[in-house]
């Protein structure tokens, strides 16, 4: 195996399909990349067996041939090379030889043949969607997804197919967001897969929200694959049933309240420093059109801030994990955000009232 | 077991939930209330005034039941936030006297005076106090029991409640025992209640009559419980909360059950008390466990850990029918049943889940 390649044309690939990489693996090869090099380019494959990256890279191949290198090395060495240089990789025996100018590196290899690669994915539905569509389809809602929990089918992000719309669902139990885009999906009805948690971080991290170009969703018996230009991502999907959202997502509420977004995420952002390190509570206080916000800790320190909302119920207190609020208000984009609640023990419903693409369900705290 | 004769309190408040709503707010004193779910829902009474006691309303009384008995019947929202405060307020009474304290419930708990240098070392003198300053500082009544254990003060707080005081002398406790009737003697439910009533066993006194090795022989290791009892001699310490690692509820029934149903709702039952002492003693749990015993004394226990941890009945009950279907074979006949949780946690805050 041989090629010649430039510096940002390896690098940007390595990046790509770095994050598969875990920093602790429980296989030597995972800590590798697979490089293989043929008659149409260069291959770059990395894994931790739940999830697979794959870039591809037109680069013209003098010898092919495949081998695996340790890849953070692989990408250090990179990384550190001179903007523009030109950089030789040659497999030597059991060694890579890395030139570039007057620097020389050689990493040691593991065959190819030990490399895990996942089967060909059997498509059960295939569709196409926007690059950018789909890319916000997560980052809107996967601050939500649990992690680590117990019930496993929780660290992870619902989607669900049903005819004319892409649904995504995540929930910790506490909070749940979904959000749904229309897309033009064949059958499939009502399909619900999980993909897990690391898998719809690496993903969104791929996708490009200014690209034009569709990406290619494969949705297999156990994996799910998505075709991004120039890079092939492939995840297992949890074998869980995820709870029904549809039960908690309330249809509206008996008070509702209007904020200025960034008016109401300064205050919580502010008020945030002096709450409970370990709950993070915030307790909201509604009365006409006064807000207050307020925190305390454990060490006696309050921080208070009232801000003008709109609002025509009764006096209210109510009580939230400010995280969980900060994040929906994070990701909100419109100027103004809408609460709709019935009552200090029940779940908030919070939107964006410039737009119903997301919803945000809140379970109150007990402070 | 210990020669040296101890001095144990048990301080109990009278109707404290429904007194400290009738404290706060003066139209709702003299008439009948309740604290509890709202009757229209599957609300139950958390806890009941004098007033309504009359009619026969007391805690766990379905609250649509208990509009029933009482028309006029008064019902609020808990306040649990302002009772945890009150018991605080009262803990902090209570440890002017000593540092050994178990509480029981919000409103319930055992005082280990013994080393206590107060009112020279007098326990009833002490009790008296305690009951004073929490008219004083609180206006609020307590009744209090006071005697050489936990079995004794307990039942001394019930004597002349409410707002009364009763000490059972170290000299006067056997004899205190003989006359009660076995259902009150501490760990006799109505299963072992109905069991003993078959053997003529009905009070105290005909309970001492019988040897150990004959009560061990019927009712195994609490035979020998009941042994003691009926001396009035019960050994067990006074625990403060730092030692506590996990609280927990069982009930064997007269007749064993073969509805789930009837399962749900008694581990529902079991789980209310258990949460109650969540509440007490300000903790939240990781753990929830339920054990199963069956006719034939088998036992099978399931547990749930929950990262976001459990403090009400509403966090625990979705779990119990889970874990209860995970235990149960078909057509189970069920003589035990039990809830336990662990994993304990000092409670700030909690934070209640979507789904339950």
């Amino acid at each position: 195996m041989k090629f010649e390649i430039a510096r940002e044309s390896l690098l940007k690939p390595l990046q790509q399909v770095i994050g598969a990489v875990e920093r602790r693996q429980t296989l030597p090869a995972l800590a590798n990349v697979l490089i293989r090099a043929t008659g149409d380019g260069l291959q770059l494959t990395a894994t931790d067996l739940e999830i697979e990256l794959q870039a591809d890279v037109a680069v013209e191949v003098e010898r092919p041939g495949e081998t695996t290198v340790t890849a953070r090395k692989l990408l250090d060495i990179c990384r550190n090379l001179p903007t523009g240089a030109s950089v030789g990789v040659e497999l030597d025996g059991e060694r890579v030889v890395v030139r570039c100018g007057r620097s020389r590196f050689t990493l040691v290899t593991l065959p190819a043949a030990e490399f895990p690669v996942v089967d060909e994915v059997q498509a059960q539905v295939e569709f196409q969607l926007g690059q950018a569509q789909l890319k916000r389809a997560i980052d809107r809602i996967g601050f939500a997804m649990a992690q680590q929990d117990v019930r496993y089918y929780l660290n992870g992000l619902l989607f669900e197919l049903a005819g004319d719309r892409l649904r995504t669902v995540a929930t910790d139990g506490h909070r749940l967001s979904m959000c749904e885009i229309r897309a033009e999906l064949p059958g499939g009805e009502g399909q619900q897969v999980i993909v897990p948690r690391k898998g719809v971080i690496e993903l969104a991290r791929l996708l490009d929200p200014e690209a034009d170009e569709a990406v290619t969703i494969r949705v297999g018996g156990n994996h799910i694959q998505v075709d991004i230009p120039g890079l092939r991502f492939t995840s297992k999907l949890i074998d869980g049933r995820f709870p029904d959202y549809t039960r908690v997502v309330p249809e509206g509420g008996a008070y509702e309240m209007r904020a200025d977004r960034e008016t109401l995420r300064q205050a919580l952002a502010r008020t945030s420093i002096l709450s409970n390190e370990k709950y993070k509570g915030v307790r909201l206080a509604l009365n006409g059109s006064g807000l207050s916000v307020q925190t305390h800790n454990p060490d006696q320190e309050e921080a208070e801030e009232e801000i003008e909302v709109e609002y025509a119920g009764e006096a209210l207190e109510i009580g939230f994990n400010v995280v969980y609020l900060l994040d929906i208000l994070g990701s909100i984009e419109g100027d103004t955000v809408q609460a709709q609640f019935n009552d200090s023990n029940s779940s908030c419903l919070i939107t964006d009232v410039a737009s119903d693409e997301c919803r945000h369900v809140v379970m109150p705290m007990r402070l | 077991m210990n020669d040296r004769v101890r001095k144990i309190i048990h301080v109990d408040m009278d109707a404290f939930f429904a007194s400290v709503e009738q404290r706060d707010d003066p139209s709702l004193r003299g008439v009948p209330l309740a604290v509890g779910g709202s009757p229209n829902g599957r609300g139950v009474v958390a806890a009941a005034s004098y007033e309504a006691r009359e009619y026969g309303v007391r805690s766990a009384l379905p609250s649509a039941r208990a509009l029933r008995l009482c028309p006029d019947l008064v019902f609020v929202h808990p306040r649990f936030e302002t009772y945890r405060e009150v018991s605080r307020a009262i803990r902090a009474i209570f440890a002017a006297y000593s540092d050994r304290i178990e509480p029981l419930s919000l409103d319930e708990a055992y005082l280990d005076v013994s080393d206590s240098p107060c009112c020279e070392g007098s326990a009833t003198r002490m009790a008296r106090e305690i009951r004073e300053r929490i008219r004083a500082e609180l206006g609020l009544t307590a009744s209090a029991g006071v005697s050489y254990n936990k079995f004794l003060a307990k039942l001394a707080s019930d004597q002349d409640k409410p707002d009364g005081l009763f000490v059972i002398r170290p000299e006067a406790g056997e004899a205190f025992v003989q006359s009660l009737p076995v259902r009150r003697i501490h760990g006799i439910g109505p299963a072992t209640t109905a069991r003993m009533s078959a053997l003529g066993i009905e009070t105290g006194a005909d309970l001492r009559a019988w040897s150990r090795e004959a009560l061990v022989e019927r009712f195994g290791k609490a035979g020998e419980r009941y042994y003691w009892l009926a001396r009035g001699i019960d050994d067990r310490a006074v625990q403060s909360r730092r030692v506590r690692k996990s609280i927990g509820q069982e009930n064997t029934f007269a007749t064993d059950m073969t509805e789930s149903a009837d399962m749900q709702a008694e581990l529902e039952r079991l789980a209310g008390r258990v949460a109650e002492r969540l509440e007490a003693l300000e903790v939240i749990a990781r753990t929830v466990t339920v054990k199963v015993r069956f006719a034939d004394f088998s036992i099978v226990t399931r547990s749930w850990t929950a990262p976001g941890g459990l403090a009400t009945l509403e966090d625990l009950r979705p779990l119990l029918g889970l874990l209860l279907e995970r235990a149960l074979p078909e057509h189970a006949a069920v003589r035990l049943l039990g809830v336990t949780v662990s994993n304990l946690e000092p409670r700030e805050a909690h934070q209640p889940a979507l789904w339950g």
